[in-house]
């Protein structure tokens, strides 16, 4: 039976992508950043996960004004990077798992959340940038991705307690899934930015680090932190951190935190990391 | 299912809060309708041929869109608080910031008051403070 084994939480900043591609990481600027990485690349290249469900935002990149759907799972074959305006990221296709993913959307449906099935889209730097933070520049991406977009864009989002209780359902529909499969759940995005208007650059360490330690030790109490918080706390764009809930509802209970990282600035944010293992 | 009773929420007052926070423009659905074409604008954007035709002629290239003229103006300045003002949303407007090949870092600073170095310096020192800009009808 397919099982999921971890999960990983990471802000997905486009300059983060950018300094990979141009090989700048171990510019002052962005070394303290980048080495909070080199323990999760040392442990992702031991545990081999087959796939990565990668939680993410859409940046108007696949959906535009035009469809807005709350969570969109990716059924295709494969993804290439999106041409966000400054070309594509120079990185290899994303390659999907069409029959895990179709299983989660069916699954959850049963379960009563409202999923979007997408075969067709191009993958932006919220889903391309935290597999180079984990997995740095292969030739071919060492897993399959299926990818699960999250409109944080046009509001209303999701609540954070519907976030956690579908990564619930995820955890249901992948134990489900008779395949004997090494399963990820990364939620990305998030933790303090504001990118708009005069409040832009606003940094809040300390909620942030609570945020941390709660995902840990309470996560009862973040599902019930309402979208007006995320904002007055951690600006505008720090309700991606809704998404971190769908990984940690997934997880089940208890976890054990492996691994954590955060560092500010990257470019105008905080970055925030954790890797979090189910504990029986 | 271990869902918890959510308590719901009065969509009229979950608005009102919205609009509470200093110099924020959230994303609401009233500004995606009102900004609709000035987003969809910036979708075009995600292809080089356009890129190359909006430099070539910005004034041309917005005309070929239903948009206000308020919201062509604030793309032709670069009026990034105009532009969210119009119904922009900032990834949307990104198209803009990456065509003219500035970072997120160089475009949001314009939005602050701050010059380039002065808002870079700022982050790097940790950011900005939440303190006092939490609301507006009561800043703590």
């Amino acid at each position: 039976m397919a099982r999921i084994t971890a999960g990983v939480a990471s802000s997905h900043i486009p300059a983060l992508g950018a300094t990979i591609d141009h090989g700048k990481t171990q510019e002052p600027y962005w070394q303290a950043c980048f080495a909070g990485f080199e323990w999760t690349r040392a442990w992702e290249a031991a545990q081999k996960p087959d796939v990565v469900i990668l939680v993410y935002n859409d940046h108007a990149t696949a959906f535009d004004m035009d469809f807005i759907p709350t969570f969109a799972v990716g059924c295709a074959e494969r993804y290439r990077s999106a041409d966000e305006g400054w070309g594509p990221r120079p990185v290899p296709d994303v390659i999907g798992d069409p029959d895990l993913a179709w299983h989660i959307a069916q699954s959850c449906i049963l379960d009563e959340f409202d999923m979007t099935m997408v075969s067709k889209m191009d993958v932006d730097h919220g889903l391309t940038v935290p597999l180079s933070l984990m997995f740095d520049q292969p030739e071919a991406w060492p897993c399959k991705v299926v990818p699960l977009a999250v409109n944080v864009v046009t509001y209303p989002p999701p609540s954070g307690n519907r976030c956690y209780a579908l990564g619930e359902a995820i955890a249901r529909a992948v134990e489900s899934y008779p395949q004997d499969i090494n399963v990820q759940i990364w939620g990305t995005g998030g933790m303090s930015h504001q990118l708009q208007g005069p409040r832009a650059g606003l940094i809040n360490a300390e909620w942030d680090n609570r945020f941390l330690d709660d995902l840990v030790n309470d996560p009862q109490r973040l599902r019930h932190i309402p979208h007006i918080e995320y904002l007055r706390e951690t600006g505008s764009e720090g309700i991606e951190m809704v998404m971190w809930l769908i990984m940690r509802g997934a997880l089940g209970p208890n976890v054990r935190a492996l691994h954590r990282h955060y560092h500010v600035p990257a470019s105008n944010t905080a970055v925030g990391h954790i890797v979090l293992e189910p504990v029986a | 299912m271990t869902e918890a009773t959510p308590t719901r929420q009065n969509i009229h007052d979950y608005l009102a809060e919205l609009e509470d926070i200093p110099g924020t423009r959230v994303f609401t659905t009233a500004r995606a309708r009102k900004g609709y074409w000035l987003n969809q604008f910036c979708m075009t954007l995600m292809k080089s041929d356009n890129r190359a035709r909006f430099k070539a002629n910005e004034r041309a290239y917005l005309d070929e869109w239903p948009m206000t003229e308020a919201q062509k103006q604030a793309v032709l300045n670069r009026d990034y608080n105009r532009a969210l003002d119009e119904g922009g949303n900032i990834y949307f407007l990104a198209k803009v910031f990456f065509t003219d090949e500035i970072s997120f870092l160089q475009a949001v600073g314009t939005m602050t008051g701050m010059d380039a170095a002065g808002y870079q310096a700022m982050m790097i020192a940790g950011g900005r403070s939440p303190v006092g800009l939490r609301s507006k009808k009561d800043p703590y």
